[in-house]
C-alpha cells in the first residue's frame, strides 16, 4: 500500500499559534489585551451608581434596588450620595431647566471612568413634558449618554437591561485608551438667564439677540386667545341653589360694604380694596379658617384670584371668593398674613401668572427662578416648542405631518431670548445664590440639595445654621416644575389623565380619581356602581401603598440603612401587581376615564386583591408596627419633633396625614364625602401630637381603615358595567369647579375652569405636597440638622407634586 | 488539627532564615514576618468583610447581594478594588492638598498596627506587649484625628459638620469603653492581651458573668460608635450629611478611608473576642485560631445586623447615651467586678446583680425621657 502524503504541517505557524495561546506576553499588545479584560471586568461589575433621582423614573430606580430586582446582584447596589465615588450617573427622570446646571455640576465632579445612563423618555428627550418651558429636551444636550433605557418610566427589568448593555460596552473599552482620556474636558454649567442658556452658544445668542433674531425660526399661525372674565353681578343676581353662597355674600356686605361685594359664577368677587379687611372677616367672624387653595386665572384685560375658602369645624360648605385686578398693573392685597398657607400659593400665582401681591413678605418667584423672562401661565405667554393654542395640533392630526419642536426654534432646542438680550452679562457661576443667609462667624449657611440623599428628589432646603441648630430655613423648589398647567391647558380633557398619574407618581391611581371627579362634576357626569367600587378600591390599595412607602423612607431620613423601606418597597410590589392587572402599567396606571374606569377589573383580580388585603397587607402593617412604633430610637428621634399644633397646622392650610397628625379630625371622605364614600364605615385617624411620631402614627393607622374599606369594598363590588361612555371629546359646558379629594398626601384640589371649548381654559392643581411645606420652616426652627430630615420625611412630599 | 499552622509555617520561614542569615537578625526576621502577616491578613480580611457586609446586608433585606462575580459574589471585592484604584483621583480645588493626599494613608496605617497585639490563636500574637490592651486603645484613637484632618482638609461644609461630629463622637466613647477595659484588666491582672486569655482560660469567660455580660454590651456599643458603624455613624450620616468627612475622597483614597472603618470595626470585634470571649481557646475540634475568627466574625456580624436594622441616633442623643447611660453603667460595672472578685460566689452574684440589673433599669429610663426631653426645640436668635 503505498504511503500517503501526509498534509503539510507548517510548523512555523503552529509553533506561534503555540506560543500566542499558551505564552501570552510576548508582545506589548498582548500585554495590555491580558490587562483589558481584567480591568474592564473589575468596573463592569462595581458600577456604584449616583445617588440622585429626579422624578418618576427615580421611584422606579429605587424598586429596582428592592428585593424583587435587586441591582446588587450585578454589584450596583452601593447607591454613593458623593459624586466624587460614583462611577455611574442614572438620569432618572424630567430634567428641567432649573436642574440642569445642578446636574452638569455633577456630572463635572464625579471621577473618570464615569457613565451616564438616561433613564426614560423624559431624560432621553423631554418624554411627555418636552413642550413645557422648563424642561430640556433630553439630557443629552449637555452630557455624553452612553445608554438610553426607554419607557415611561422605565420597569426595573428595563433599566437592569440598560445596566447590562453598559457593562458590554465597558467590556470592549481599553485599558489604555480608558487611561489616555483619563478625564475628559468639564461641561460648562448651563446659566439660568431669562431662559436656559448653554455658555457654548453664548457668542451666538449674543449675535442673534442682539439682530432681535433669538427667537422662533417659525411664526405661530394660531396665537391664543383671551376670553372675557364670568360677568360679575349683584349678590341677588344669585340662583336660589346658591342660597348659603348669598347668605354669606350678604355678611360679607355687612362688614365691608354693600358696593364691594358681587357675585359672578357661584362665587363672591371681592373689590381689591377691601380685599384685606374681607379676609379678615371671612377668617375671623364667619370662620373660614382653611384657605384650601388660592390661584390665578388670566382673562381678557383682567386676572382673577380665586381663593377656595373651608371650615374645618363643620362639612362641606365650600366658600369661592375672587379678587379681580388689571392685567398689566395687577396689584392684589395680600392675605399671607391672616391665611399663612397663601404665603406660598401667592407667591406661585406672582410666578407663573405675575399677580403683584402687596404686603407680602418674601415675594419672590417659587417654581421659577429670579430672571426668567416673563409669567407663563399667561395666555399670551407662549414657550419655545409653541405651535398652537389647543390640541390636536394641525401638524400632527389632518394632514399627517410632524414637525418636532426642535425644527421650529433656532437654537435647535427647547429656549427662546428676548430682543437684545446679552448673555455675556450673566455671572460666571450660579452655584451659590447671594441670598442664602447672612453668614457670620457664627452661623454656617448650608445647602442640602437639590442633590442630597434625603430630600426625595429634586429639593433643595437652604438653611442657616448654629453649630448644627437651624436658625432659619428656606425651602427651594421648582426643580422639577414641568409646567403641568401650562400643558393640561392645551391638552384635551382627556389627555390630562396621564399626567395626573406623573403628578404625585406614587399614587397615580388617586390622582386619577380625583381628576375624574372634578371633571365630572363640572360635566355633570353619571359613574356606573361598579366603577365607583374599582374606584375605591383603586384609591384606598394606592392610599395603602403610598403610606408604606413613606413610612419605609421617613425610617431611611432618620438612618435606617434601607431595610424597612425596602420591606414596605416588597409589600407594595405586590399592590403594583394588581395595578399592572387591572391598568396594564404598574406606576402610571392612566386607569380613571369620565364616567367611569378605562377597562374592567381581569379575571383573577378580586380573588387575588381579597388575599392580599386579608392576610397579607394587615400582617406587614403588624409587622411595621411592631418592629417601628415600639423602637426606642424611632421614639426618641421621632417624638418631639417639628411639632405642629392644631391652630398652626389649619392656619398652614396644612391637610391630610399632616393636618390630622395636629388633631384635627377632618378627612374630606368624610367631611365632603365623594365617590361612594358614605357607604362605609371607617374612623378618621388622629394623633394629638403633632410631631413626626404623631404623623408616623397617623399613617400607620390610616394603613389599617384603608384595609377595613377595601374589605367592604371588596366584597360589596357589583357586577355591571364599568363606564358609562367613553368621551374622548369632552366639552364640559362653560363654568369652573374647584374639586378636591383626600389623597394619601392631603387635599389633591382640582381648579378647572372651562370656557367649553375641548380643553380647560384654566387647569391648577392644588398639590397637598406643596401646601403642608409651606410649614416647615416653622416646624424645623431650633432643631437639629438632623431632625430636618426627620421632619421632611414626616411630611412626606413627592417632588413630582409639589412642583408640578 | 491544624493548630500550629501558622507557627509551623514561621518557624519554616525562620529555619530557613537561620541557614542564610547571620543569627544576629533572626530576632528581626521573627519581627518582619509578624508584621508580613498582618500586612497580608488585614487586607483579605477587610475584602472578606466588605462582601460578608453586602451579603449579610443583602440577606436582611431579603435580597440576595451580589453574585455575579464568582461563586456567591466572592470575587465583588476584587473588582470594587479593581475598579477603585483605576479611578481618578480628584482633588478639589479648594482643599488642602497635602491633607487630602496623605490623611487617607494616615487613616488606614494605623488600623494595621490595632492587629499586632491581638492574640489570633494560641501563641499568636504578633508582639506581645505587655500593655497591649493601652497600645490597642492609643493606636485605635489615633484614628479620629486623621478623620479629623481629612474633612477639614477637604474644605466642603458637610466633610467639616462629619468632622466636627468625629471629633465628639470618639471623645464622648473613649471613657466607657476604657473604663470597662479597665475592669477586665483588673480581674485579669494584666494588661496583656495573651494574659487576658489565659486568664480567661483559667476562670471561664468573661462575658459569662454578670458585670462581664454589661462591661461586654457596654464595649460593644462604645466600639460600634469608635468605628464609626451605624447607629452611630455620625461623621458620615448619609442621610444627613450626604457622606460626611469622605464626601469629597474619590477613587481609592475613599477606599483608604472604608478600610480603615471596616478594619478598625473588625479589630474592634477582635478585641471584644479577647476581653470578654475568651479569646481563641474553645472545645479542641477546632484550632484556635478558627476559634479566634469564629468569635471575631461573630461579634462583626453583629455590627452588620445593627446596621442593617437601626435608624441612626442624633448627635445630641449620641452624646447623651455616652454620658448619661454608657459613664455610669462603666463604673457600675467595674464596682461590679471588683465584688464579683473579691466575695464569695452569692453574695458577689447578688450584689452583680442589683449594680447591674438596677442601675441599667434606671439609667435606660431616664436616657429614654430624656431623649425626649431633648426633643424640644432649643430657641435660637433670628438671623434676620
Amino acid at each position: 500500500m503505498p504511503l500517503m502524503p501526509e498534509p503539510p504541517i507548517p510548523a512555523a505557524d503552529a509553533l506561534d499559534e503555540e506560543v500566542r495561546r499558551h505564552v501570552v506576553v510576548t508582545r506589548w499588545n498582548d500585554l495590555i489585551a491580558t490587562v483589558d479584560p481584567v480591568t474592564s471586568w473589575g468596573r463592569r461589575s462595581s458600577l456604584w451608581p449616583l445617588q440622585f433621582g429626579l422624578a418618576c423614573c427615580a421611584i422606579e430606580m429605587i424598586c429596582t434596588a428592592a428585593s424583587r430586582f435587586d441591582i446588587a446582584r450585578f454589584g450596583a447596589e452601593l447607591f454613593r450620595p458623593s459624586p466624587r465615588q460614583a462611577d455611574l450617573m442614572i438620569v432618572s427622570g424630567t430634567v428641567t431647566k432649573k436642574m440642569i446646571p445642578m446636574i452638569v455640576r455633577l456630572w463635572d465632579q464625579m471621577a473618570e471612568p464615569k457613565y451616564v445612563l438616561s433613564m426614560g423618555a423624559c431624560a432621553n428627550g423631554g418624554g411627555p413634558f418636552k413642550e413645557g418651558y422648563n424642561v430640556v429636551s433630553g439630557v443629552d444636550e449637555f452630557l455624553p449618554v452612553d445608554v438610553w433605557v426607554r419607557g415611561c418610566p422605565p420597569t426595573p427589568q428595563a433599566l437592569l437591561n440598560g445596566l447590562m448593555e453598559l457593562q458590554k460596552k465597558i467590556d470592549e473599552e481599553s485599558f489604555v485608551g480608558a487611561w489616555k482620556r483619563r478625564r475628559r474636558p468639564e461641561v460648562e454649567v448651563p446659566a439660568l438667564g431669562p431662559d436656559l442658556v448653554d455658555r457654548r452658544q453664548i457668542p451666538d445668542i449674543r449675535a442673534a439677540a442682539g439682530k432681535g433674531e433669538a427667537q422662533r425660526l417659525v411664526e405661530m399661525k394660531l396665537k391664543p386667545v383671551l376670553k372675557p372674565a364670568p360677568k360679575a353681578g349683584p349678590l341677588s343676581s344669585l340662583e336660589a341653589s346658591d342660597a348659603a353662597l348669598k347668605d354669606a355674600g350678604m355678611k360679607l356686605a355687612a362688614r365691608v360694604g354693600a358696593d364691594h361685594v358681587q357675585a359672578a359664577g357661584h362665587a363672591l368677587v371681592v373689590d381689591r380694596s377691601v380685599w384685606g379687611q374681607a379676609a379678615r372677616v371671612l377668617r375671623g367672624e364667619m370662620g373660614y379658617d382653611f384657605l384650601a387653595n388660592l390661584t390665578a386665572a388670566d382673562y381678557e384685560g383682567t386676572l382673577e384670584v380665586a381663593c377656595h375658602l373651608y371650615r374645618t369645624d363643620q362639612t362641606g360648605g365650600q366658600l369661592a371668593v375672587k379678587v379681580r385686578t388689571d392685567r398689566e398693573q395687577s396689584e392684589v392685597p395680600s392675605v399671607s398674613a391672616v391665611w399663612p398657607g397663601a404665603d406660598m400659593q401667592e407667591r406661585e400665582a406672582w410666578d407663573l401668572l405675575g399677580v403683584k401681591f402687596t404686603g407680602h413678605p418674601n415675594l419672590k418667584r417659587i417654581l421659577l427662578w429670579e430672571g426668567f423672562a416673563g409669567h407663563p401661565l399667561r395666555k399670551d405667554w407662549c414657550e419655545a416648542y409653541y405651535e398652537e393654542p389647543r390640541k390636536m395640533f394641525s401638524s400632527r392630526w389632518k394632514e399627517g405631518r410632524v414637525r418636532p419642536g426642535e425644527t421650529r426654534v433656532r437654537w435647535g432646542r427647547n429656549v427662546i431670548y428676548p430682543d437684545g438680550f446679552d448673555p455675556s452679562t450673566l455671572p460666571a457661576d450660579d452655584a451659590v445664590p447671594a441670598d442664602s443667609g447672612n453668614a457670620d462667624d457664627r452661623h454656617l449657611p448650608v445647602s442640602l440639595g437639590p442633590q442630597h440623599p434625603s430630600t426625595h428628589g429634586v429639593f433643595q432646603v437652604r438653611a442657616l445654621l448654629e453649630g448644627e441648630r437651624i436658625v432659619k430655613l428656606e425651602p427651594v423648589m421648582g426643580y422639577l416644575h414641568r409646567n403641568h398647567e401650562k400643558i393640561g391647558e392645551r391638552n384635551t380633557w382627556i389627555m390630562n389623565f396621564p399626567y395626573t398619574d406623573r403628578l404625585d407618581y406614587l399614587t397615580s391611581m388617586a390622582n386619577n380619581l380625583a381628576y375624574a371627579i372634578a371633571v365630572e362634576r363640572l360635566a355633570g357626569i353619571k359613574v356606573p356602581e361598579r366603577a365607583e367600587y374599582i374606584r375605591v378600591i383603586m384609591a384606598e390599595l394606592t392610599r395603602v401603598v403610598n403610606h408604606l412607602w413613606s413610612i419605609g423612607f421617613l425610617l431611611n431620613d432618620i438612618g435606617a440603612w434601607f431595610t424597612p423601606s425596602l420591606y414596605a418597597i416588597e409589600e407594595r410590589e405586590l399592590v403594583l401587581d394588581l395595578f399592572e392587572m387591572a391598568a396594564g402599567s404598574r406606576m402610571m396606571c392612566n386607569y380613571m376615564r369620565f364616567s367611569g374606569v378605562a377597562a374592567d377589573l381581569p379575571e383573577g383580580f378580586l380573588p387575588a386583591a381579597r388575599t392580599l388585603v386579608s392576610e397579607r397587607l394587615p400582617r406587614a402593617v403588624d409587622t411595621l408596627d411592631k418592629y417601628l412604633t415600639k423602637s426606642e430610637i424611632v421614639g426618641s428621634r421621632l417624638r418631639g419633633i417639628g411639632v405642629l399644633p392644631r391652630d398652626r397646622a389649619i392656619a398652614h392650610s396644612a391637610s391630610g396625614p399632616v393636618l390630622r397628625a395636629s388633631g384635627v379630625a377632618y378627612d374630606i371622605r368624610k367631611a365632603e364625602p365623594y365617590s361612594i364614600y358614605d357607604r362605609f364605615k371607617f374612623d378618621v385617624v388622629t394623633a394629638p401630637g403633632g410631631d413626626a411620631y404623631a404623623r408616623f402614627l397617623v399613617r400607620l393607622g390610616e394603613i389599617r381603615e384603608s384595609l377595613k374599606i377595601l374589605d367592604q369594598a371588596l366584597a360589596g363590588i357589583p357586577e355591571g358595567p364599568v363606564i358609562e361612555k367613553n368621551q374622548y371629546l369632552l366639552r364640559p359646558p362653560a363654568g369652573e369647579v374647584y374639586s378636591r379629594c383626600e389623597n394619601p398626601k392631603g387635599e389633591l384640589g382640582f381648579y378647572l375652569v372651562s370656557d367649553g371649548e375641548g380643553s380647560p381654559y384654566r387647569y391648577h392643581v392644588r398639590a397637598p405636597s406643596f401646601i403642608n411645606l409651606s410649614a416647615f420652616d416653622e416646624m424645623c426652627r431650633g432643631h437639629l440638622v438632623a431632625d430636618v430630615m426627620a421632619i421632611l420625611g414626616s411630611i412626606d412630599i413627592v417632588l413630582g407634586e409639589t412642583d408640578r | 488539627m491544624g493548630e500550629t499552622l501558622f507557627l509551623d509555617l514561621k518557624d519554616f520561614a525562620l529555619a530557613v532564615a537561620a541557614a542564610l542569615l547571620p543569627g544576629g537578625l533572626l530576632a528581626s526576621v521573627s519581627a518582619l514576618i509578624s508584621a508580613g502577616a498582618v500586612l497580608v491578613v488585614a487586607p483579605v480580611t477587610m475584602m472578606f468583610l466588605t462582601w460578608v457586609e453586602r451579603k449579610g446586608v443583602g440577606r436582611f433585606q431579603d435580597r440576595y447581594g451580589p453574585n455575579r462575580v464568582g461563586p456567591f459574589g466572592v470575587l465583588q471585592p476584587i473588582a470594587d478594588g479593581i475598579k477603585m484604584i483605576l479611578k481618578e483621583d480628584i482633588i478639589p480645588d479648594g482643599s488642602d492638598r497635602l491633607l487630602h493626599n496623605i490623611m487617607p494613608v494616615l487613616a488606614a496605617a494605623p488600623v494595621f498596627l490595632l492587629f499586632l497585639v491581638l492574640p489570633f490563636g494560641r501563641g499568636m500574637v504578633a508582639a506581645d506587649l505587655n500593655v497591649g490592651v493601652l497600645f490597642f486603645l492609643c493606636i485605635s484613637s489615633m484614628q479620629s484625628p486623621m478623620i479629623i484632618s481629612a474633612g477639614l482638609g477637604a474644605r466642603s461644609k458637610y466633610s467639616v459638620l462629619g468632622s466636627m461630629r468625629a471629633v465628639v463622637q470618639v471623645l464622648s466613647y473613649e471613657i466607657p469603653m476604657v473604663i470597662v477595659i479597665v475592669a477586665v484588666v483588673m480581674t485579669a491582672g494584666s494588661m496583656s492581651t495573651s494574659e487576658i486569655v489565659a486568664a480567661q482560660v483559667r476562670d471561664g469567660w468573661f462575658v459569662l458573668t454578670p458585670w462581664g455580660a454589661f462591661g461586654f454590651i457596654v464595649f460593644l456599643i462604645a466600639a460600634t460608635a469608635e468605628a464609626n458603624r451605624s447607629p452611630f455613624d455620625m461623621s458620615e450620616a448619609e442621610s444627613e450629611l450626604v457622606a460626611g468627612f469622605h464626601t469629597e475622597y474619590s477613587g481609592f483614597k475613599f477606599a483608604l478611608f472604608q478600610m480603615a472603618e471596616f478594619l478598625s470595626a473588625f479589630a474592634s470585634a477582635g478585641l471584644a473576642a479577647t476581653l470578654f470571649l475568651g479569646g481563641w481557646q474553645g472545645p479542641g475540634f477546632l484550632p484556635s485560631w478558627a476559634w479566634f475568627g469564629a468569635k471575631a466574625l461573630g461579634v462583626y456580624f453583629v455590627l452588620v445586623w445593627f446596621r442593617a436594622t437601626l435608624p441612626r441616633f442624633r448627635i445630641d442623643q449620641l452624646l447623651a447615651l455616652a454620658w448619661k447611660f454608657l459613664f455610669p453603667l462603666s463604673l457600675l460595672v467595674v464596682v461590679a467586678a471588683a465584688a464579683w472578685y473579691f466575695m464569695p460566689l452569692l453574695p458577689a452574684l447578688v450584689t452583680n446583680l442589683v449594680l447591674l440589673v438596677g442601675g441599667y433599669g434606671l439609667l435606660s429610663s431616664w436616657i429614654l425621657s430624656e431623649f425626649i426631653r431633648m426633643n424640644a426645640p432649643r430657641a435660637v436668635p433670628d438671623a434676620r
